[in-house]
């Protein structure tokens, strides 16, 4: 019983933080049809800033500094690349992949290829129901949620939320009623960019940090949005806690080596028996 | 009846400097190791002999992704199957090459079609997204099955020859006739087919043709070469390992190599893989003096500019400014 106890709760840690990743892909794909492969190396470089940062400033200032970077490199990759070739999606998808390949050598020359430990944001741990956990899950934990809270209510309730909403739901629609798309679709990279880098370093503390962190976060960020559907925040969180439960309980059950692999078969299950995703809609050219 | 004129009547309506452009680099590419020395050029022998084994995977990219517009991020996947298939049966069966070259191939053809029967019911970034997923799959079965695969290590596999003439022979030869091949079904119905997919699927299957069936055959013809492009890939290294043959990297390579020689022609991929192998093995690390990451970086940035500012690809813009040469010429002479 302990052990599924322990299971629950740190798999409730780990998915929040899965879900705010899977959010900011599945935001930049609804809005703007574009699949970012970069996200991954977004999450890449959060992690790395507060790495740097936090040798010269307290870490709760870091962390505020590499989520603005991680959404200043997002916004800016959108302004200076993205949008003159999103049209071609190929070209596209082949561009952010070859960025987030990039990312991954600059980070190697900066600071080598070695695994690196991220400072704790909140240092301690507490023991829950004979579970050991960081006070460091914690708040990735509530911060991930405060963070999805927050996208929810701008999405929902404020006027230029509701505009990517409206966008991401039909372009030409929201186009009619006066929504400038071009400026839609850059915010949005800014936010998913901010996402990534609150992800980024949790990740990267919670996990490893190292110049290939980028490849697994966005493998399940993407796994994370088939199964919930392309486009849908609710879908992004199911799926989230799925598949961060499916690997909790694999790396508890059979080890480290193995993880990732049920929850890629997994996806590969479901995106042949539902390609929608379960509350998503089907790609369509 | 000239050769020129069946050649291009078979293959393309390519006009006289298209025509002199393929002439010159067959007959230097196929004199290579005997000008090569004499002229200074002697080292490109040996990263060439690579490169023809990469066009070979380029092409056979190019005849699924590049023509269909299903684009395969996994494609290192089915070369990989082909290689490590040759390294374990050799190792753990010892079987002769006669035997392991054919099983290969259908190994190759076997997660070529795990990969296609799943993927064709997809379109758009689904299916990248899935082939994707597939090489990713791969790659950790070979870590978790490491008593078998070597895991890290790999394996070691018999090379074909130390000499380097030799081994250009024994890779430029194959690949000039997956080429001849791939070009042939490209120029023939079944490319007109698999374009008009890429163009409008629905249209092609509203005109009574069954694209589920094509796009089988597509890759089909695309999981055979990248066989045999895997299985000449570990004998030419001599060793077969993840980061060599499997990872998602050299997935990425072939469709960096397929697009700037431009996609859905087969022979501007060729080119490509000729361009991106020396860019990587000779000019950036040897001329330039670049080192391990420095070069990766200045690879990929390269590639990202040439992908964004040439999108219809190098070769193809060489090509179709030579053919415009032709037509200027001829009408002046009319």
């Amino acid at each position: 019983m302990v052990d599924l106890l322990s299971i629950l709760i740190t798999g409730a840690m780990v998915s929040a933080v899965y879900a705010l990743i899977a959010i900011g892909f599945t935001m930049i794909f609804g809005v703007g049809g574009v699949l970012n492969l970069a996200h991954g190396g977004l999450l890449m470089i959060g992690a790395y800033v507060f790495l740097a940062a936090t040798s010269r400033i307290p870490p709760v200032v870091a962390f505020v500094a590499s989520v603005g970077v991680a959404a200043v490199v997002s916004y800016a990759m959108y302004l200076g690349l993205i949008r003159y070739i999103e049209k071609d999606v190929v070209i596209t998808f082949l561009a952010t992949l070859l960025i987030a390949l990039l990312f991954q050598e600059l980070v190697t020359m900066t600071f080598s290829a070695q695994p690196r430990s991220l400072a704790t944001l909140v240092p301690g741990t507490v023991q829950i129901a004979g579970t050991r956990i960081r006070y460091n899950q914690i708040f990735g934990f509530v911060v991930s949620w405060v963070a999805i809270g927050a996208l929810w209510y701008y999405v929902t309730r404020t006027g230029s939320g509701r505009a990517i909403l409206a966008t991401s739901m039909s372009e030409r629609g929201a186009m009619l009623t006066g929504v400038d798309i071009s400026r839609v679709r850059a915010e949005t990279w800014l936010i998913a960019g901010a996402l990534a880098g609150v992800g980024g370093v949790f990740l990267g503390s919670l996990q490893t940090t190292s110049p290939f962190m980028w490849l697994d976060p966005l493998a399940l960020a993407f796994i994370i949005v088939v199964i919930g559907g392309v486009g849908s925040i609710k879908g992004s969180i199911v799926g989230a806690y799925l598949i961060g439960y499916l690997e909790t309980l694999t790396v508890s059950l059979a080890g480290n080596g193995v993880r990732g692999v049920f929850a890629l078969v997994v996806v590969a299950l479901i995106i042949l028996f539902r390609p929608q995703g379960l509350y998503g809609r089907e790609f369509i050219e | 009846m000239t050769l020129q004129d069946h050649i291009t009547r078979r293959f393309s309506e390519a006009n006289r400097y298209q025509f002199g452009l393929l002439a010159i680099l067959f007959v230097s590419l196929s004199t290579l190791p005997l000008w090569a020395p004499i002229t200074g050029f002697g080292g490109l022998i040996y990263p060439l002999a690579l490169a023809n084994i990469w066009a070979i995977f380029a092409m056979g990219w190019d005849i699924i992704s590049g023509y269909t517009g299903y684009i395969s991020f996994g494609h290192s996947a089915l070369s990989g199957a082909a290689a490590y298939a040759t390294a374990m049966l050799a190792t753990h069966l010892e079987l002769p090459l006669a035997a392991t070259f054919p099983l290969s191939v259908v190994a190759a053809l076997i997660v070529g079609m795990l990969f296609a029967l799943p993927s064709l019911r997809l379109r758009g970034p689904y299916f990248s997204l899935l082939t994707l997923v597939g090489a990713l799959l791969f790659y950790r079965l070979l870590f978790v099955f490491n008593e078998y695969t070597g895991g890290e290590l790999g394996m070691s596999v018999e090379a074909i020859t130390y000499d380097t003439t030799v081994l250009y022979y024994y890779t430029f030869v194959p690949m000039v006739f997956i080429a001849l091949g791939l070009l042939y079904v490209s120029r023939s119905n079944v490319g007109v087919v698999l374009v008009a997919i890429r163009e409008n699927e629905p249209a092609v299957e509203s005109a009574g043709i069954d694209t589920t069936k094509f796009k089988l055959w597509a890759f089909t013809l695309s999981a055979v070469t990248m066989g045999v492009g895997g299985v000449m890939l570990a004998h030419f290294y001599g060793s077969v390992d993840p980061t060599t043959m499997v990872i998602l990297d050299r997935s990425i390579e072939m469709i960096v190599m397929a697009v700037i020689g431009g996609m859905s022609s087969i022979l501007g991929p060729i080119g490509g893989a000729y361009v991106f192998i020396l860019l990587r093995d000779t000019i950036l690390p040897g001329t330039l003096g670049l080192g391990g990451t420095q070069r990766w970086f200045a690879l990929w940035a390269v590639a990202l500019g040439l992908i964004v500012f040439a999108r219809e690809g190098v070769f193809r813009k060489l090509w179709h400014g030579l053919g415009e040469q032709g037509s200027e010429n001829e009408s002046e002479t009319e």
